[in-house]
């Protein structure tokens, strides 16, 4: 479990840890059954050791992780702010970018229509550089064929950001 | 944006509409659009959005109902009849969707078409034809009928056709629309050596991969630009990431 | 310049040569036109001028007196020196004689002649030679319903003579109107009339004097004839009515003028008239609603065209020179074709019926005939053009390029109606309904054919009761005349009526050939499709078929000019109704099955330019 993603969950208010848990589960849907509990308590711990959150325990409860209570750091939330402008693409992995925008419309940290337009921007770009690098190979060369694979799953990826844009849309038009 | 040189097309407040009252539709309401001299750019959106209208009247095809073109510092929403069929024969050069070549016509025939529209002797457009289908890769299928073509080979006679009279502008409808994606290879390395050339090219498309070769990326939808993006410029990653390779 | 005409002869030779099919329905229907406008033409020539030209040829006399009786000399002496006649010629003596020939007796009048010619009315001989002694020179008309040819022999009176010759003459009228009154005919009233008889079978001939003296008899005296020439021809009337107020005896001689004369001689074609009148309204209305059917036919296939032209340069005015080259050379070619074709038939028409100048057998076009033709073919070549250039300079280029400028109509309660029938009624109907424009022609062409046939019908029904001139046994070149006109009138519908089907199922199965391919692609066999277009073929023929039987009665009796209503035997309406909608079928039944065995992948992939 990505540590950005954690954070970015708590940016909102500070939260439990089984309302954490309960919040990714409902945001990734059936994917969630996929995800490990346990790892979510492991990055909580280990964000509470860098100090980008911090536990407090409530009076009177057992001292268990998912008891606690997390909020978020001063250092944590500028790596929240830093993570939800970034434009780097991962290879596969989309649901970090779906919580992204998860988060972000949650917190209202930022507007996950411009965060998508950002990442489809950046893709585009990234489209050029490997059909131009394709293109500019001599006929029937093997590099051909990967460069002709990276355009195509950008050219996939776009699509989906496409699908994104539509639904956050549609989401800010019913809200 | 805009630099020393004027622009080589701009539009100014352009709207079609269509219908009255409640059936009214906005197909293109109130777009700014210029292209400079030798620069390439995309128009994408969601179908109905408009952009093929937006093409259509940037190309004389269609009268707007409001606004104002300019080709070449030259005013072109008023033209006569006359007027715009010298435009678009000259002037700009039009790539469909559906190619629209004739199909008694041979390939050669038809790139020759324009040529002999604007009064060129036979023999030199005959020539200029033959040289535009070897620059499209095409020399061997001179002397075949549409029919005999698959839909890449058309489109690419298409585009030797819109090329025929050095036009200004070259305006591309979904040109890979109804291609495959070994046809929109082709098709995606013709605009890239236009693109080389310096030909000012604007093309609407669906597929991001011909968008990719623009210099500017216009998003529209209902009718208006919604986003515009410079394509130039470097990246934030690597494409070794891209591929799986750790960097 | 070149280089456009370069384009527009190369766009044209393709066209014709890709799509031969489209060409020859244009040229087919043009020419059919162009034919009946021909033969119309010819006719009309035949039936207008020629008493003026018989008149002009042989001099013909401004006033025509009969004399009689032993005052004759006095008489003719007066009338020759009266005010305002400026020549004659006669008397000529005039004897009745009953003519022998192959066993068929005939009465005339045979008036004495010199052989030398007369400065007034003189016969103009077209076949043969003048009188001269032992001959007879027997008036055309006259001679043809005989059957009797130069070098015959007949007798006259029992006398033996030779036939030298056949002449035409504007003194009288030609056979068997020679008896016609009132007025006009020029059987002389001081004839003792044969009783057996009646006045139109009375013949004209002319022999030498010393025969024509020989031919009458204490019993039947001679009478004369003498023409006169007036200084002002139109006041003949006015002279021969003022001559006979001023002469009241019976024994006066009695003054025929040339109107009435001409009048009577163009009593032969009066009843043609009749018949060509409405009948070359019905034929044009065929005609003009083929050729309808085929330019809204093309509509689809030319605003492409002209959108393509228009999307790559070419100026309005290039495009419509592009469309007329291919038009204009498809018309004039079926203009030559026509003429020839109405230039061969014509001599069925402008055979018999003589009595006119000018040679049986040689139509009498002139370039001015030619020309109407020619231009016909030219408007029609220029209708074809304007319609597709206009419509489609109407909509924007753009929905030109993609056929949408005429889309077809939506009947919703049709579609849904259609819905419960099977395959082929279903697809039939629903094709029917895209188009309510050419069903609507298509319905109005069967009516109007079955409506002349109707007519014809009618004519049938009633031809015992216009025999007349029975009592010779010689056909009556009217009747002749009319039946001949009828033929070719109705086989002129029928050729009319024929195209009109041929091009409407070109154009139905063109036009249906998409929902053709797709219903054959969802699942339909290709005989249910071919039936499916048949039925829509045939659909409209049906209310067309019915309604053109009131319409072909009430055409006859307006023609007719008859109080009365003719209505055809029962069992010949059915059949004529029935033979009609078996004609559409089975004209329409190859497209149509021609239409359903295209493979269908062609058909729904060439929609893609």
């Amino acid at each position: 479990m990505q540590q950005e993603v954690v954070l970015a969950m708590l940016a909102k208010e500070p939260s439990h840890g089984y309302q954490l848990r309960a919040r990714l589960r409902q945001a990734l849907g059936p994917l969630g059954e996929a995800m490990n509990d346990g790892q979510v308590y492991v990055t909580l711990t280990r964000l509470e050791k860098a100090g980008l959150v911090t536990a407090e325990q409530a009076a009177g409860v057992a001292d268990r992780p998912d008891r606690k209570v997390y909020a978020l750091t001063p250092e944590g939330q500028q790596r929240v702010a830093g993570w939800l402008a970034e434009v780097s693409w991962p290879r596969p992995g989309l649901s970090e970018f779906h919580l992204k925008l998860v988060a972000a419309a949650a917190a209202g940290l930022a507007d996950p229509l411009s965060i998508v337009d950002a990442q489809r921007r950046e893709l585009l770009r990234r489209l050029r550089d490997a059909q131009r690098a394709a293109l500019a190979e001599p006929a029937g060369s093997a590099a051909t064929l990967l460069l002709e694979g990276i355009v195509l799953r950008l050219q996939a990826d776009l699509r989906w950001l496409e699908a994104c844009e539509r639904h956050w849309t549609r989401r800010e038009d019913d809200s | 944006m805009s630099t020393s040189s004027p622009p080589m097309l701009r539009a100014q407040g352009l709207s079609r509409t269509y219908g009255r009252d409640a059936a009214l539709v906005r197909a293109v309401d109130g777009v700014d659009l210029e292209v400079a001299a030798g620069e390439t750019v995309a128009v994408m959106g969601p179908s109905g959005c408009g952009k093929s209208t937006l093409l259509h009247l940037l190309g004389g095809l269609d009268r707007p109902t409001a606004g104002e073109i300019w080709l070449s510092a030259q005013r072109t929403d008023q033209l006569s009849e006359r007027a715009l069929a010298r435009l678009r024969r000259d002037g700009i050069g039009f790539v469909f969707q559906a190619f629209h070549l004739m199909d008694e016509l041979t390939a050669v025939e038809n790139v020759e078409l324009p040529g002999l529209l604007a009064g060129h002797p036979p023999r030199a457009a005959r020539r200029r034809a033959a040289e535009l289908l070897d620059q499209v890769g095409l020399a061997d299928r001179a002397r075949h009928l549409p029919s005999a073509l698959s839909g890449g080979q058309r489109q690419r006679v298409a585009i030797a056709r819109a090329l025929s009279n050095q036009p200004a502008v070259v305006l591309a409808d979904e040109p890979t629309g109804n291609l495959d994606s070994e046809a929109t290879l082709d098709v995606l390395r013709l605009f890239e050596s236009l693109h080389t050339a310096g030909q000012t090219l604007v093309i609407v498309t669906h597929d991001a991969r011909i968008a990719a070769t623009a210099d500017r990326l216009i998003s529209m939808r209902d009718g208006v630009f919604i986003d515009e993006t410079r394509l130039t410029g470097g990246t934030a990653g690597d494409l070794g990431s891209l591929a799986g390779l750790e960097g | 310049m070149r280089g456009r005409i370069l384009l527009i002869a190369r766009v044209t030779a393709r066209d014709l040569r890709y799509r031969p099919a489209q060409a020859a329905l244009l040229v087919l229907a043009i020419t059919v036109a162009a034919a009946t406008l021909t033969l119309a033409l010819a006719l009309h020539g035949v039936t207008s001028r020629p008493y003026a030209r018989t008149r002009a040829a042989t001099h013909g006399p401004d006033v025509v007196a009969q004399l009689g009786g032993p005052a004759v000399p006095a008489q003719v002496r007066a009338l020759a020196h009266a005010a305002g006649v400026i020549g004659h010629s006669g008397p000529y003596p005039v004897a009745s004689a009953l003519l022998r020939y192959r066993g068929r007796t005939v009465p005339l009048e045979a008036e004495g002649r010199d052989e030398a010619p007369a400065s007034v009315e003189q016969p103009e001989v077209t076949t043969g030679t003048w009188v001269r002694p032992g001959g007879v020179v027997l008036e055309r008309t006259f001679a043809e319903a005989l059957g009797v040819r130069v070098g015959g022999r007949v007798t006259l009176n029992g006398q033996a003579l030779t036939v030298t010759g056949v002449a035409v003459t504007a003194a009288s009228p030609p056979y068997p109107n020679l008896c016609y009154s009132p007025g006009g005919g020029t059987c002389s009233v001081f004839d003792l009339p044969d009783m057996r008889f009646s006045p139109s079978d009375y013949g004209l001939a002319w022999v030498t004097r010393p025969q024509a003296r020989a031919l009458a008899s204490a019993a039947a005296p001679p009478w004369y004839f003498l023409n006169l020439r007036l200084s002002d021809p139109a006041r003949a009337g006015a002279f021969a009515s003022a001559y006979g107020k001023a002469h009241p005896a019976a024994s006066a001689p009695v003054l025929i003028a040339w109107p009435s004369i001409a009048a009577a001689d163009g009593l032969l074609v009066q009843d043609e008239q009749a018949v060509l009148s409405p009948g070359s309204w019905l034929l044009g209305l065929l005609a003009a609603a083929s050729l309808a059917v085929l330019v809204g036919g093309r509509m689809a296939e030319l605003t492409r065209r002209v959108g393509l032209l228009k999307a790559v340069g070419s100026t309005p005015g290039l495009v419509a020179a592009v469309l007329l080259a291919e038009n204009l050379f498809l018309a004039l070619l079926a203009a030559a074709a026509g003429l020839a074709a109405g230039w061969l038939t014509a001599p069925l028409l402008t055979g018999p019926g003589a009595g006119l100048v000018g040679t049986p057998g040689a139509p009498s076009l002139t370039l001015r005939d030619a020309g109407l033709v020619v231009a016909l073919a030219l408007a029609v070549a220029l209708a074809a053009t304007l319609v597709p250039v206009i419509g489609a300079a109407r909509t924007s280029t753009v929905r030109a390029l993609h056929g949408s400028a005429r889309p077809p109509r939506r009947r919703a309660t049709l579609i849904a109606a259609s819905a419960r029938l099977p395959a082929p009624l279903l697809l039939g109907l629903r094709l029917v309904a895209r188009r309510p424009r050419r069903a609507a022609l298509s319905a109005a062409s069967i009516a109007v054919t079955v409506t002349g046939v109707v007519a014809v019908l009618a004519v049938h029904a009633t031809a015992d009761e216009k025999f007349f001139g029975g009592g010779n046994g010689l056909s009556n070149p009217v009747t002749d005349r009319d039946g001949q006109v009828l033929l070719v009138l109705t086989v002129m519908l029928i050729t009319l009526a024929v195209v009109n089907a041929i091009v409407t199922a070109w154009a139905t199965v063109l036009d249906g050939q998409r929902a053709a391919a797709l219903a054959r692609a969802l699942g339909t066999s290709p005989r249910q499709v071919s039936a499916g277009l048949s039925v829509a073929l045939v659909l409209p023929a049906l209310p067309g078929a019915l309604a053109g039987i009131p319409l072909g009665i009430g055409l006859y009796a307006a023609a007719n000019g008859a109080g009365v209503l003719t209505v055809p035997p029962g069992w010949w309406l059915v059949a004529a109704v029935l033979g009609t909608l078996l004609m559409v079928a089975g004209l329409t039944a190859i497209p149509a099955r021609l239409g359903a065995r295209r493979p269908a992948a062609a058909i729904l992939r060439s929609e893609f330019g």
